[in-house]
């Protein structure tokens, strides 16, 4: 079953421009799913679409099933949740406040948080390894720590999709691939269906995952990530100088100079 | 004795440096409502006539014979403590609202025009010479009016940002200014005019008990309902996108928090005239304190709210011969009370405090 379902999608920021022109895409459900493109092919506009963010021109989203824009805000969140790219609203909560956010839609409008809630953001907590900033503001954490509580409070949220907009963007290598890996652990423990964008396909290696070529608002091609990762399919979207080297026992895409 | 209260505060914030944020609004909060009997007490014995604490308790165990100070008490100083402990409630409570709903801690209750437009309703009700209570309900009216002006502006643009929704507030602010500017100038610089500045400068001279059975109910309901919705307020100030992806209906809390913060405002700006600072350094005090998480700086702002106004007012009554304008008490206390606890906080303050 498909998680995500795009169908004739189509989206401008003004009549004269379309941003996203007639995309399909689908996700199986329990699936890691990278979109791959440069700054400005529109993944952030594609994720925010995704997200309920913004309304859609024409065409259709369907998440689990149901149409998205006829869920509520309310229904909505409780089957995706959305990683946004760093926001400086959050900066003054404690971690432990931030993650209690996340279970705002399984308690009742008139409550708080009870001790059980607590109890049970701590456990996640453990699970992620950030118990030593639970009191910490989220504006002292460094961006890597950032990025991992707010995967954390995707995943309190228990939503069975994840959308992520470039979560590894604006942070150093050793932190890209502890993200990775996390993204990778939640998909396989939590059997969850992760959407994200990059503009690394060394990522997309990595994650050994399904990958969509983007490129001026459309999906050029899409398929496993050891079939898209080669020179021939990279090409249209990072030029003529795009190479691999496998000279280790890794592949990686470069640039030849 | 209200700088011994923030002495104590302060000492106790800088004890309690091992508790939890959790136990130190608790322990906050329960001070802060012991505090407020005393100092609610003092407000009704003390005053140009004094009366002696002996006298004040045989008073209350018998009032038949102190009738003199029994008519003082519950028909002058009562009331309008009660009045200044709601307003002081409303307006760090609105200031709050605002300001978490905003994303911006400079923000006061007057942002989308809420006093200006009671300033221009009870500047025209005392120019047309009506009655003190005519006063009231046209400032209360009019200020609801101005902000439900800036909401229908801010629609005119198409654009949801609450930075539009600030400018409109700039706009309406400004005009309701202008139109106060005229009023003033038409006013007879002998009589009205002095009155309507007298009015914009605050007091709580005027207040009688039928005031307080008009503001309690509203200012209790707003209270309530906020206290209610305590914890979700803070997703509300986490922005549209995070707030939404929550399953938090943005725009409908957003437009809730609004309306509820400007019913607060007017209605004391209504019975109490503008009272500058105190929508601004309540809520900023209490986040120093607990930190921000609106769960616990709500009950906090309401406590702390009644007691900095209860005794903004007997520090306007008390000392002079005349009654000092209320602004100008809460401007002089609120910056001496802020420059303490930024004293003592000036190691921990980040650049987002």
């Amino acid at each position: 079953m498909n998680a995500i379902e795009v169908s004739g999608l189509s989206f401008g920021y003004n009549k004269k421009q379309l941003v996203l022109k007639n995309l399909e895409m689908r996700c199986e459900a329990g699936s890691i799913n990278v979109i791959l493109g440069l700054n400005g092919s529109g993944k952030t506009t594609l994720i925010k679409i995704l997200a309920g963010l913004l309304k859609a021109s024409t065409g259709e989203v369907v998440l689990n099933g149901k149409k998205l824009e006829d869920l509520s805000i309310g229904a909505r969140s409780k089957i995706m949740s959305y990683v946004a790219q760093r926001s400086e609203l959050i900066d003054d909560f404690t971690v432990k406040d931030y993650l209690l956010f996340g279970k705002v839609n399984h308690i009742a409008f008139y409550r708080s948080p009870r001790e059980e809630d607590v109890k049970n953001v701590e456990t996640y907590a453990e699970k992620f390894n950030v118990t030593r900033f639970l009191d910490k503001k989220l504006g002292e954490l460094s961006g890597g720590e950032r990025q991992i509580v707010s995967i954390c409070a995707s995943v309190i949220q228990n939503t069975e999709i994840i959308i992520l907009d470039e979560p590894t963007s604006a942070l150093d290598i050793k932190n890209q691939h502890s993200i990775l890996s996390l993204l990778r652990e939640i998909s396989k423990h939590e059997n969850k269906t992760i959407l994200l964008s990059s503009h690394n396909p060394n990522h997309a290696l990595y994650l050994d995952c399904n990958v969509f070529l983007m490129k001026d608002g459309s999906i050029i091609e899409n398929g496993p990530a050891r079939e898209m990762i080669a020179v021939e399919k990279l090409k249209p979207i990072y030029g003529d100088d795009v190479c691999l080297s496998s000279e280790q026992e890794y592949s990686e895409i470069s640039f030849k100079d | 004795m209200f700088i011994i209260c923030c002495m104590g505060w302060i000492a106790m914030d800088k004890l309690s440096h091992k508790l939890s944020q959790t136990q130190k609004a608790v322990i906050f909060a329960s001070s802060g409502i012991v505090v407020f009997l005393f100092v609610f007490c003092t407000a009704l014995i003390v005053g140009r006539y004094s009366i002696s604490f002996e006298n004040f308790f045989r008073m209350i165990g018998d009032p038949a014979s102190y009738p003199m100070e029994r008519s003082i008490v519950v028909n002058l100083r009562l009331p309008r403590t009660i009045i200044a402990a709601l307003t002081g409630i409303a307006l760090s409570l609105s200031g709050l609202l605002y300001q978490e709903t905003f994303q911006n801690k400079l923000v006061s209750p007057d942002l989308l025009g809420v006093s200006s437009g009671s300033g221009v309703g009870a500047a025209l009700a005392i120019l047309l010479g009506l009655s003190s209570a005519l006063i009231s309900l046209f400032a209360f009216l009019f200020g609801i009016i101005t902000v439900i002006l800036t909401t229908v502006i801010s629609k005119v643009f198409r654009n949801r940002t609450s930075m539009i929704l600030i400018l409109a507030g700039i706009i309406v602010g400004g005009c309701m200014s202008a139109i106060l500017s005229f009023i003033k100038y038409l006013a007879d610089a002998e009589t009205t005019l002095a009155s309507i500045t007298f009015w914009l400068m605050g007091s709580f001279e005027n207040s009688v008990m039928s005031d307080v059975w008009f503001l309690l109910p509203i200012v209790g309901t707003c209270t309530i309902l906020t206290l209610i919705f305590s914890w979700r307020i803070n997703i509300v100030a986490l922005g549209r996108e995070e707030a939404q992806t929550r399953g938090i209906n943005y725009s409908v809390y957003r437009a809730a928090i609004i309306a509820v913060a400007t019913l607060l405002t007017a209605s004391s700006v209504a019975f109490a005239g503008t009272i500058s600072w105190i929508g601004l350094v309540v809520p900023h005090i209490v986040r120093l304190l607990v930190g921000r998480n609106t769960r616990k700086t709500i009950p906090l702002c309401v406590i702390f709210g009644a007691n900095f106004m209860v005794i903004a007012d007997i520090i306007s009554r008390c000392f002079t011969a005349a009654e000092i304008p209320l602004s100008a008490v809460t401007g002089f206390f609120g910056t001496i009370i802020f420059v303490a606890i930024l004293f003592v906080r000036r190691k921990t303050i980040s650049e987002r405090d």
